[in-house]
């Protein structure tokens, strides 16, 4: 079973530095242990509840914003945590599925994350960002860091804030 | 020559006169004045070789690549982030240069209070000297000054108080600005491109992806090391054994300890992994009418020093230091979700962010974790430092209204504090800064190691030998006897030079 600990929640809060695509590692030897096999880290239901969470982690409210399925923002986000420590990101899956749940575990309401519309999605990350519950901010916060990392690596969205990328051109290489 | 043992097809057994563990600031500069003076040595870097080929400016790409758990490592609590580099020249491949000696009084206080033997800055001058030239720092030109140094000194101008343009070690400079992703031109003159191939040069064997686990210890002497390959995932390889007469422990102020501790020696002060600082930094965002472009250009050029006065009280103060950032990076320091997140987001090109740094006296500690690579961070603010902080706080919103900030923005997470020319910043002392309240991030562990002349208080003696061990020295930033008060690379490169001369004089004693 996942352990689902304090400590794995904060490891993948991280605010500064954040996170990024393990999937670079291609490159090097140690691409070949990392990415063996193109495991992906979150199974097909987690993919969706991640992508939901995204959606409104990243919600910009402009009408040329990319959506997040039209980027490669989750495989980003997938090949990242495929390669990091384990101890770091196992709690990851059980926390989407809380998110998931998390309508009816902490507001009573008969209704799963995915099947919200969207203000009812914000409502319901808001009560994890602003929770009393140390655990569940941590939570949010490692989600929401792993959403902007993800989405605002993209190309594509990069002229919504005026950010004119890098210098070199380097083909990219991200799964 | 350096070699990764991920694709070595066997064992790493080999001897050396000096095994150096770590290529960072310490252990490269060990690593090459020993196998200058004609040392066999064997250098162990639990991370990848990369190389300028390799930095794609980036930031999904390089942060996994160059940090320490991809930049997510953290205090055990969360609140504090603790920015390590992970990679053949260590946190030097991603730093971004400003190159200060050691203050005066800082030394004094290290040789007069704590027993640092000969630590004046006369008797340091050879090792300054020394690194300074191979690193090639030089003072920054006025036309080097990027758009977002320029506006923080406007603003410390206007208001008329102490900033001054610094010294970096950089060479041919293109001004890209992605230095924090490590240089795809090699004009940082990080130890990868200085001392790392110095050491080669001279002789040195220089291991990648090679994850030292134990020290050994006999008789009081150190032996040697064991440990594995390790790929960036954790996952383990070829087993190394290096038989050595002398360690060099340079793994940086957080994995240093934990070896120590894990190899249960050199700690009969029971300080091996006390007395943490962090250099704790909060960054406030500020946006302009004008675009400014703050990620193009040098990063961190300027520096105010208005709040720290060292000759009259060496144990506090805080710097002021521009800091810029890139798009993920920058959200992510950014509060709220959303439209709230896009609504500063959206400003990025306009954005001008200035950070406090403070001279912390706060204390916390390393312990090993439940991982190999996540050791336990633990650190407290002490209610003191929470005030220079939200102080520091202040002064940063003054900079950038002073220098005509449209808005200025205190990032606590759930309710930031938006602020405009005019209004009352005493809000923000009102508030507070408390850990898990507002993101706090540190680039410089130090002092865990250490360094003094009673071993009762200290871990190594003035010459970061152990106290306990013969033979085992160290030579990174967890020897700062106390908090260090400004950037801290060539302090830790001359504090290496200096513990290097010292292993090559007493050599014979040493090798007998």
């Amino acid at each position: 079973m996942t352990s689902f600990t304090r400590r794995g929640f904060f490891a993948l809060a991280g605010g500064a530095a954040a996170l990024g695509s393990i999937a670079s590692l291609r490159v090097a030897p140690a691409a070949a242990l990392t990415t063996a096999g193109g495991a992906r880290f979150f199974g097909d239901a987690e993919r969706e509840i991640l992508t939901s969470v995204v959606e409104r982690m990243v919600d910009t409210g402009e009408p040329g914003a990319p959506a997040v399925r039209a980027t490669r923002t989750i495989e980003t986000i997938d090949a990242l945590c495929a390669g990091l420590d384990p101890s770091a990101t196992a709690p990851l899956p059980a926390l989407l599925r809380l998110v998931e749940w998390g309508p009816l575990l902490f507001e009573r309401r008969l209704a799963r994350f995915t099947t919200l519309d969207a203000a009812a999605q914000d409502t319901a990350l808001r009560g994890w960002m602003t929770s009393r519950i140390a655990l569940r901010r941590v939570g949010f916060y490692a989600l929401r860091n792993l959403s902007l990392l993800g989405y605002w690596s993209q190309d594509e969205t990069w002229p919504l804030i005026g950010y004119a990328g890098p210098l070199l051109r380097k083909p990219r290489s991200v799964a | 020559m350096i070699e990764s043992l991920l694709g070595r097809p066997g064992d790493l057994v080999t001897h050396a006169d000096v095994c150096v563990i770590g290529s960072g600031a310490g252990g490269a500069v060990a690593a090459a004045e020993l196998a200058g003076a004609g040392l066999d040595v064997v250098v162990l870097e639990q991370g990848h070789h990369w190389t300028a080929a390799d930095f794609t400016q980036r930031e999904e790409e390089m942060l996994p690549r160059l940090f320490e758990e991809a930049g997510m490592r953290q205090t055990d609590d969360g609140s504090v982030i603790v920015l390590q580099g992970r990679c053949v020249g260590g946190s030097t491949v991603h730093n971004l240069c400003y190159a200060f000696r050691t203050p005066d009084p800082i030394l004094r206080m290290w040789r007069d209070e704590h027993g640092v033997a000969d630590m004046t800055p006369e008797a340091m001058a050879a090792s300054f000297e020394r690194v300074e030239r191979t690193l090639k720092v030089k003072q920054i030109r006025p036309d080097e000054v990027n758009a977002l140094n320029a506006v923080i000194r406007r603003g410390v101008e206007k208001l008329g108080w102490s900033g001054f343009v610094t010294r970096h070690n950089r060479e041919g400079c293109v001004q890209s600005g992605y230095c924090i992703l490590g240089c795809s031109y090699d004009a940082k003159q990080s130890m990868l491109v200085t001392y790392v191939p110095k050491a080669s040069s001279a002789g040195a064997r220089i291991f990648s992806n090679a994850r030292v686990e134990r020290i050994e210890v006999a008789n009081g002497r150190v032996t040697g090391v064991v440990g594995r390959a390790v790929d960036p995932s954790g996952r383990v390889g070829a087993c190394i054994d290096v038989r050595a007469r002398v360690v060099v422990l340079s793994a940086g102020a957080i994995a240093s300890p934990d070896l120590l501790l894990r190899s249960a020696i050199a700690n009969r002060s029971g300080l091996v992994g006390r007395g943490l600082h962090l250099h704790p930094s909060v960054m406030v965002a500020g946006f302009f009418e004008e675009e400014l472009n703050a990620y193009r250009g040098i990063p961190q050029s300027y520096y105010v020093d208005e709040f720290i006065d060292l000759e009259r009280d060496p144990h506090r103060g805080y710097v002021l230091m521009p800091i810029s950032g890139f798009p993920g990076l920058t959200g992510a320091n950014l509060p709220g979700f959303g439209r709230e997140s896009f609504r500063f987001l959206r400003s990025f090109s306009r954005m001008a962010g200035l950070l406090v740094l403070l001279h912390d006296q706060s204390e916390g500690s390393v312990a090993p974790g439940s991982s190999l690579s996540r050791p336990r961070i633990r650190y407290q603010l002490t209610d003191a430092d929470r005030r220079q902080l939200a102080e520091g706080l202040v002064h940063c919103c003054e900079v950038l209204l002073a220098a005509g900030a449209r808005e200025v923005v205190v990032p606590f997470w759930n309710d930031p504090l938006v602020l405009r020319p005019g209004d009352d910043l005493g809000g923000i002392l009102r508030r507070g800064v408390r850990q898990g309240e507002i993101p706090i991030a540190s680039t410089h562990p130090q002092s865990t190691c250490r360094m003094g002349g009673d071993p009762r208080t200290s871990v190594v003696n003035p010459w970061g030998e152990s106290h306990e061990v013969r033979g085992l020295f160290v030579a990174d930033m967890s020897v700062f006897p106390t908090s260090l008060g400004a950037p801290p690379q060539i302090t830790t490169a001359a504090l290496a030079d200096r513990t290097a001369q010292h292993i090559r004089a007493r050599w014979a004693e040493l090798s007998a």
